[in-house]
């Protein structure tokens, strides 16, 4: 991690930016992938058919 | 040496993350997605009031089917409708065929797709006691705001088998307990007609393709489904419940 931090371009207030976008951009993606496999193997809402 | 120590340090990071991730997995469905459902039930209930206060009700002319005697794959008496004797109504004339009596039903418009239209209660479950939205459509995102009712079959309260899905575990899963249902038990449904009053007749567990849970019935009856068992998608657990009171009871059964 923090070698990752360390290699991101620019001074540090585009590193600490850079890395909370794409904080904030992988924790959507896992919202949506946590809702895919809730909806698909925990609880489909309960449709017939 | 330096090798193992690097092994043995993966197995640890990566076993950190994965129970993280888990444990996230977890929080969301249970938590997160219930808390954007109960937030989303405030909205929804002014939604049903302005429908209720929206909602065009007519009445219409209703004849009940012939009498019959069992619904297949429930095992249930049905109540004939009323019949008289003779097609006009004469009564005297014993070998005539036994025709239904004409009768009218309040109808409301249908609601909009995506719309909450009703509100269920179950005074026997605590979760639903103070009701549940009901929205029109049974689509993931709808399922998502509240219990949502199957667009083909007949709103609560009309003649014919309406059917009503939610969530068991997440989104607020109002169908929680649906298991502890037993026959005789009450649900309730607000509509813009009034209070449907159903009692549960029958609690049966199908695979999710079994369609014939959806299908029409003599009488006025309300379907439940939900997943089956909880924390799966594997079967589906179907609540049958038949109307015993409302405005339009009488209509259909005496």
């Amino acid at each position: 991690m923090k070698d990752w931090f360390i290699s991101l371009p620019g001074p540090m207030a585009v590193k600490i930016l850079i890395a909370a976008i794409v904080i904030v951009v992988g924790l959507v993606a896992l919202f949506f992938f946590y809702d895919w496999v809730g909806t698909n193997l925990l609880d489909s809402g309960g449709t017939i058919g | 040496m330096e090798v193992v120590r690097r092994v043995v340090r993966i197995i640890g990071w990566t076993s950190i993350v994965a129970g993280v991730l888990i444990l996230g997995f977890v929080a969301q469905q249970l938590f997160v997605t219930t808390w954007f459902a109960q937030q989303n039930q405030e909205a929804l209930v002014e939604e049903v009031e302005t429908h209720f206060e929206a909602a065009e009700i007519t009445e219409v002319e209703y004849t009940p089917p012939a009498p019959s005697t069992t619904t297949p794959g429930v095992g249930t008496t049905q109540p004939p409708g009323e019949v008289t004797p003779g097609a006009g109504g004469s009564g005297t004339d014993p070998g005539a065929p036994l025709v239904p009596k004409k009768r009218t039903i309040l109808v409301e418009s249908t609601p909009e797709k995506h719309s909450a239209f009703a509100i269920i209660r179950i005074p026997t479950i605590d979760r639903l006691k103070d009701g549940w939205t009901v929205v029109e459509g049974v689509s993931l995102r709808d399922l998502k705001n509240g219990a949502g009712h199957m667009p083909h079959t007949p709103l609560p309260g009309q003649p014919g088998n309406a059917v009503i899905s939610g969530h068991r575990t997440t989104y607020g899963a109002p169908f929680h307990e649906l298991d502890t249902l037993n026959p005789g038990d009450i649900i309730e449904v607000d509509t813009a007609l009034g209070t449907h009053t159903y009692a549960v007749r029958e609690t049966i567990i199908v695979r999710p393709t079994e369609l014939w849970v959806t299908e029409p019935r003599d009488g006025a009856w309300l379907t439940l489904t939900t997943c089956h068992p909880k924390f799966s998608a594997r079967q589906r657990l179907i609540v049958f419940a038949e109307l015993i009171d409302g405005p339009n009871w009488e209509a259909i059964y005496a």
